[in-house]
């Protein structure tokens, strides 16, 4: 490494030590509430933030649903501890059972916040994914910038771009330029094995450049053997900080950050790449979403094909009028932008009039 | 017959105290936490061996727990010999050199606090306190039991009692005790400052001094008398002059934010310091003659236990690890960072302070697994050691030492004791051979790791998936 960028470099993380230190001093008000019963009060926050898709007025649905994702940020960095990012929540789902019969409030202390993610799912369908997940709101909030970009390619089905292999290279020598900062100032240890999951998005990346259109619906099934790999870890007892999880640890995680930083710039490049093809968490919520009573439906009498559904959704979960309930997000962006109001939210539960 | 061995024992307990001082009389050996201490080994003794050694093989309860308590070690009869509980509700006594257990002893509840180690006439004994609300005291060397004193009187209503690491003054023990009664008739909740008769148990006097959990006592002699200072969880620290006549109230300090640790003391110069950090993350040094604070620092996140005061190059320096996975080295003198040195992962137990031919070390563990030995000039790091998997991930914060490691230096080499989450106490020689020594610092093991990962993907995961997968069926049906 050039000497004269290591003092850039340390200067720089320096900055974000001193500001990742700070969200301590917000937090510290919450402290008391650490490690006390209050805290399952993040199942009533969960339940509350899932009960709010249905009650929201469709006017200014959208404009709801981001305030909704960042209250889910908030709420997930400040009150929500036992949850760690999408690898943790795992992890400690598992720890969790393992507990029930011999520390029951234990054992509900780590399950809550999966065991609420994942029943919220079964009812309402996956609005875990579009309308609280602080992971998919940082990319989404990511993807907004190129928007009109990713619809252009979308529109002409994903082709070759320029401007994709200059921004994948980019985003793989910031990777590479951090490793090798951190390879000479730090010990790595197998919890920062999210790396290896920031490496392989670049991978996926550099074949994304040309192969977009026609295997992006088979690289999703990686995010099974991802949550496979999550499992067994946690079965085994490692510990693997997932993206995002420096936010609820609230110390500086070199690897966490870096993964963090990966999935944000990977999502300008590809909207919502992490959930797409490597977010385990997005696998389970899918499974449990799978008879969720809550779904969308097309009236295929009243849709006309024109593909606008096509151009919003952020996951490319929907053509021309037809859901992948798999990968719906229920984001409810279809359902809204619906020029012939063909997308409805289907309620088992409700008696049909 | 047995009037005469009684008299020869009374005899024997009755002398006066070898060299005045306790081999160990306190939570981390002194008052200052060093945590080490030196052995001239004779010619003919063994070197000390790497040595794992497993307190459950026997098991009686709780099996699998790990050991939460730091050790102490003391010199018998020319050999290292380390004291350490667990949960499994024994006090062990380890013989380094040999890698046998000398002795162990059951108590009716977990080990959670460091013994500490004082003479009776000539003989060595251990004092330590078990979560069945007593104190205990054994001959070092054979493990024979002196006396069982009960702090806590059972009921049934008895919710918890936690019994502090004693601190040992002239034939006096004094240890901290809380316990609370659920009782609605009763509704105690209680934490005492306790002096006991280090011969025979006896409890000299007691004193209510807060409603909460109490850090272990430690003291030092200030202008002749004995200053003893206790931290309460709610951020009350507390001086007195103790004896055991009774106990006279000097100052009280009361922190911003409760408090995990137990304090520390300088134990040079006439104006000594004392260090204390809080749960809010400052450390504070006080004036430990008069309470006044003399500067406060703050570290990134809790500070989880107790600091260190090491002397290097004639310069008092503070060592205190925190949660923001730091361990930091401040100047006692004005508070000044002179370095810190980031882990992987929440630095949960005291660092050790000690020297390996003449080069100043300190050693501290940390939640991600190993065990970091650190030159204390300027953060270097020395040595790193695999200590093994917690038994639990991310356990719960503070609350008590947390397997803090303690060292033993001699002339050749000097090694690492500690009682880890994983269930074993380690003996680690720092240059000796050790099969624990971290081989993942060295920069290329990441590269290829990433150069291996690329492989899998590109070679093994890829083709694989792409040849089992076929278009979805939703976009088949949209085609």
């Amino acid at each position: 490494m050039p000497e004269w960028l290591k003092p850039i470099l340390e200067s720089l993380e320096n900055h974000i030590e001193t500001a990742s230190a700070n969200i301590k001093l917000l937090d510290q008000a919450l402290s008391g509430m650490e490690g006390s019963y209050v805290e399952l009060l993040t199942i009533l926050a969960l339940g509350l933030l899932a009960v709010i898709p249905v009650l929201v007025p469709s006017r200014r649905r959208q404009a709801l649903r981001h305030l909704n994702q960042i209250f889910g940020i908030a709420i997930f960095i400040f009150v929500v501890y036992t949850c760690l990012g999408v690898f943790g929540m795992i992890r400690n789902f598992h720890r969790g059972l393992n507990e029930i019969g011999r520390e029951n409030i234990v054992a509900l202390y780590y399950c809550s916040v999966p065991v609420t993610v994942l029943v919220m799912s079964m009812i309402f369908g996956p609005t875990f994914c579009g309308w609280i997940c602080p992971t998919g709101a940082l990319q989404e909030f990511a993807g907004m910038i190129f928007g009109r970009w990713h619809r252009c390619r979308k529109a002409e089905g994903y082709p070759f771009s320029w401007k994709m292999l200059a921004m994948t290279i980019l985003i793989a020598l910031v990777f590479l330029g951090w490793m090798g900062y951190l390879s000479v100032t730090r010990v790595f240890f197998i919890e920062d094995a999210s790396i290896y999951w920031s490496e392989v998005l670049i991978l996926l990346l550099l074949l994304l450049v040309w192969k977009m259109g026609t295997w992006d619906k088979r690289l999703r099934k990686l995010r099974v053997l991802s949550f496979f790999i999550i499992v067994a870890a946690a079965i085994a007892s490692l510990r693997i900080t997932s993206p995002v999880h420096f936010g609820f640890s609230k110390v500086y995680d070199p690897a966490s950050l870096l993964a963090t930083v990966m999935v944000v710039l990977a999502a300008l490049t590809v909207p919502h790449i992490w959930c797409r093809y490597l977010c385990p968490w997005r696998e389970a919520i899918a499974w449990a979403a799978k008879h969720s009573v809550r779904s969308l439906k097309t009236d295929h009498e009243k849709c006309n094909q024109c593909g606008v559904c096509d151009m919003v959704c952020g996951v490319d979960a929907i053509q021309k009028g037809v859901i992948d309930p798999h990968e719906c997000h229920m984001c409810l962006k279809c359902v809204d932008a619906c020029p012939q109001k063909a997308i409805a939210v289907k309620d088992k539960w409700k008696a049909e009039s | 017959m047995r009037a005469l061995l009684a008299l020869c024992l009374i005899v024997a307990y009755a002398l006066p105290a070898r060299g005045g001082e306790s081999p160990w009389p306190a939570l981390r050996g002194s008052c200052a936490g060093e945590a080490a201490i030196t052995w001239q080994a004779p010619a003919t003794a063994p070197a000390i061996r790497e040595w794992h050694f497993k307190p459950l093989s026997d098991r009686r309860f709780q099996v699998g727990l790990p050991v939460w308590a730091s050790p102490a070690v003391a010199i018998i009869d020319d050999r290292p010999v380390v004291y350490i509980g667990g949960y499994d509700q024994k006090l062990h006594a380890l013989d380094l050199s040999q890698k046998t257990r000398l002795w162990f002893q059951i108590t009716n509840g977990p080990i959670l606090e460091a013994p500490a180690i004082g003479y009776l006439g000539n003989r060595e004994i251990v004092f330590y306190s078990s979560a069945d609300r007593s104190v205990y005291a054994c001959d070092a060397r054979t493990g024979r039991k002196l006396w069982t004193r009960e702090l806590v009187a059972p009921s049934n209503t008895l919710g918890f009692c936690w019994l502090s690491a004693p601190f040992l003054h002239e034939g006096v023990l004094y240890i901290t005790c809380f316990a609370y009664d659920r009782a609605l008739a009763r509704n105690a909740q209680s934490g005492w400052l306790v002096a006991l008769e280090m011969r025979t148990g006896s409890e000299h006097w007691r004193r209510e001094i807060s409603q909460g959990f109490l850090s272990s006592p430690t003291g030092r002699i200030i202008a002749g008398r004995l200053h003893l200072y206790v931290a309460a969880r709610k951020g009350l620290l507390q001086a007195f002059h103790a004896s055991s006549e009774g106990l006279e109230t000097l100052w009280s300090f009361q922190m911003a934010h409760e408090v995990l640790g137990s304090p520390v003391i300088e134990t040079d110069g006439e104006q000594p310091r004392l260090f204390l950090g809080s749960k809010f993350g400052r450390l504070v040094a006080l004036d430990a003659k008069t309470g006044e604070m003399l500067w406060k620092r703050m570290a990134g996140n809790w500070i989880d236990n107790t600091a260190c005061v090491a002397t290097v190059e004639g310069e008092s320096m503070v060592l205190v690890g925190s949660h923001d996975y730091n361990l930091y080295a401040f100047r006692a003198h004005d508070g000044e960072m002179l370095w810190r040195k980031r882990f992987g992962g929440e630095v949960y137990s005291a660092p050790s302070f000690f020297y390996l031919k003449g080069e100043p070390l300190v050693a501290a563990a940390s939640l991600d697994d190993h065990l970091y030995v650190l030159n204390a000039r300027d953060g270097s790091v020395h040595s790193i050691f695999f200590t093994g998997q917690a038994v639990w991930d991310k356990v719960s914060k503070g609350e008590t030492l947390w397997g803090s490691p303690v060292a033993l230096e001699m002339e050749d080499d000097t090694v690492i004791i500690q009682g880890s989450y994983s269930g074993l106490v380690y003996t680690l020689p720092l240059l000796g051979e050790c099969s624990l020594r971290s081989k993942m610092q060295a920069a290329s093991t990441l590269w290829i790791g990433l150069g291996v990962m690329a492989a899998l993907f590109l070679l093994i995961i890829l083709p694989v998936l792409l040849l089992s997968t076929r278009p979805h069926k939703a976009s088949r049906q949209a085609e």
